[in-house]
């Protein structure tokens, strides 16, 4: 029965997951008109799961495995306070990080209940979530600054065919992203504490990702597609798709970061190559306060649950 | 299929079109209404309005067919409101077509060679505008035409002022007679301010993706 707590928790998540970051993927397609709602969830859900499928081991070793060893009682108090904060952060619209929240409870109950935490493993995962805003912020910088130089050569209305086609690739590796970052993130430790095996957790990781997509991403989307499409879709490509490399590279090094902060970083490297008044440095403030707070909160809670049920 | 997703779906290529054929109109209103002030024919300025309502049917298949789907919403506005602009400018030249119906004197000569020279500006200014459209097709850059479509505006206020200085030294039969000069050569000197609003616009529009 004890069982059951971190298999509904990650239903929980990867249900969360679906319902907001189908519009981090692609809700500037949707907004520009690129292509339709339903097209776009199906999309989202086939990349998630081929996402998993191709690239999620190298960030499930690092959570599931290299990070701590993980026991039931760790998975299910940490994937169920995980699962408690990012439903209260949607709930409370607080932008927390799902990578944070999970690493910092993983940590925080492992911490308490003595297991080792391997400091070597959560240095680098740690460096990786200061870098790679930065990473972005260059990679978006420079290819903008690439886009001034060739697409901007071109007709207007070949530009916009190009960014039509070249928005739905951005959008389809965020979601690729999605699947071999963020929801390997949530089922590494299930997978390595054996509770259950890789191909079935995948598939019904995606399953409920692509659940919360058709169910709930609908009125996101339509905010994000909203406000999105108030900016031009040039810049926003260069945002997406900056912040898409980047995550894809740290997929490649099998660190979990988040794609939210990815893109704050690529919209701020399209905002530097048009001036530094228009970076809002204010927003950059709340993001780093969100930073320090998201894991921080989910480690203490943590810890202090273990704490009190190992007393 | 290659062609069809770099180069555009249907319902672009169909407002593209549609609106060189509106800016073709324009000019072709334009050209009419010159032709017609020199062989001082009214009957012949008839062939404005008709123009007008010819590009009024041309308006209104551009807008909804953008709004199927046409296009990034993010262009579309700018897009529409292009359409209208060249539109604006169809209905000011076919108000100063309406009045020079109901002129009941013949223009002064002075005064008729003006609006000649205004009239034939017009129409330079329309066949400019095409051009800086078919522009934003290719890749050159739309800025000379754009300052093409300036100069000419500045020598129609010229036209325009020295004509309403030489206007108030001829007496008039009586209000209306005065009243009907006066807004031909308004509407006829409006018609380069709208079109170069259009060039402005268009110039707007191929910043807007870079």
């Amino acid at each position: 029965m004890a069982e059951l707590i971190p298999f509904a928790a990650c239903i929980l998540i990867a249900f969360g997951i679906g319902s907001n970051d189908t519009s981090n993927a692609l809700g500037i397609c949707i907004g520009a008109g690129v292509i339709k709602l339903r097209k776009a969830v199906l999309l989202f859900g086939c990349f998630v799961l081929l996402g998993i499928v191709l690239q999620g081991q190298k960030v499930m070793n690092t959570v599931g495995k290299n990070l701590l060893e993980v026991n039931l009682s760790i998975l299910s108090i940490s994937l169920s306070i995980s699962a408690l904060l990012v439903i209260l952060s949607n709930w409370k619209k607080l932008p927390l990080s799902t990578h944070q929240v999970i690493i910092g409870s993983l940590t925080g109950s492992g911490a308490a209940s003595g297991v080792d935490i391997n400091l070597l493993s959560l240095f680098k995962i740690v460096l990786s979530w200061m870098v790679s805003p930065l990473v972005a912020f260059f990679f978006a910088f420079a290819l903008y600054k690439m886009m001034e130089k060739t697409l901007s050569r071109l007709s207007l209305f070949r530009i916009e065919r190009i960014l039509r086609i070249i928005l739905l690739i951005s959008g389809i590796l965020i979601a690729y992203n999605t699947g071999a970052n963020e929801l390997a993130t949530v089922l590494g430790p299930v997978i390595y504490s054996g509770l259950t095996s890789k191909m079935p957790s995948f598939l019904l990781g995606a399953f409920f990702v692509f659940l919360g997509a058709v169910l709930l991403s609908n009125r996101v989307i339509e905010t994000v597609g909203k406000g999105i499409t108030a900016l031009d879709p040039y810049s926003g490509f260069a945002a997406q798709f900056g912040a898409g490399s980047c995550v894809l590279l740290f997929t490649f090094f099998g660190m979990p970061i988040s794609t939210t902060y990815c893109i704050i970083g690529g919209i701020s490297g399209v905002g530097m190559v048009k001036g530094m008044k228009t970076v809002r440095l204010e927003l950059i403030k709340k993001v780093i306060v969100n930073w320090i707070f998201a894991p921080s909160l989910a480690f203490v809670i943590c810890f202090v649950i273990m704490r009190v049920l190992r007393h | 299929m290659l062609e069809k997703v770099f180069f555009g779906g249907k319902t672009e290529q169909r407002v593209i079109e549609n609106i060189k054929k509106h800016i073709k109109i324009l000019c072709s209103a334009s050209d009419c209404f010159r032709k017609a002030l020199e062989e001082r024919e009214k009957d012949l300025m008839l062939c404005v309005p008709d123009l007008e309502r010819e590009g009024d049917t041309i308006r209104r298949e551009i807008i909804s067919t953008i709004y199927e789907g046409a296009f990034l919403p993010f262009l579309r506005p700018n897009i529409c409101r292009f359409v209208e602009i060249v539109d604006e400018a169809l209905d000011v030249l076919e108000d100063a077509a309406r009045e020079f119906e109901y002129l009941d004197a013949k223009l002064d000569e002075e005064i008729e060679d003006d609006c000649i020279k205004i009239a034939d500006i017009n129409l330079k200014m329309c066949e400019m505008l095409l051009l800086a459209f078919e522009t934003l097709l290719s890749r050159e850059d739309i800025r000379e035409k754009t300052l093409a479509i300036r100069i000419y505006e500045k020598k129609i206020d010229e036209i325009k002022f020295d004509s309403l200085n030489k206007l108030r030294g001829k007496g008039v039969k009586d209000f209306w007679a005065g009243k009907m000069i006066s807004d031909f050569i308004s509407h006829l000197t409006e018609v380069s301010d709208v079109i170069e609003d259009a060039s402005d616009y268009l110039y707007i529009l191929n910043v807007s993706l870079r």
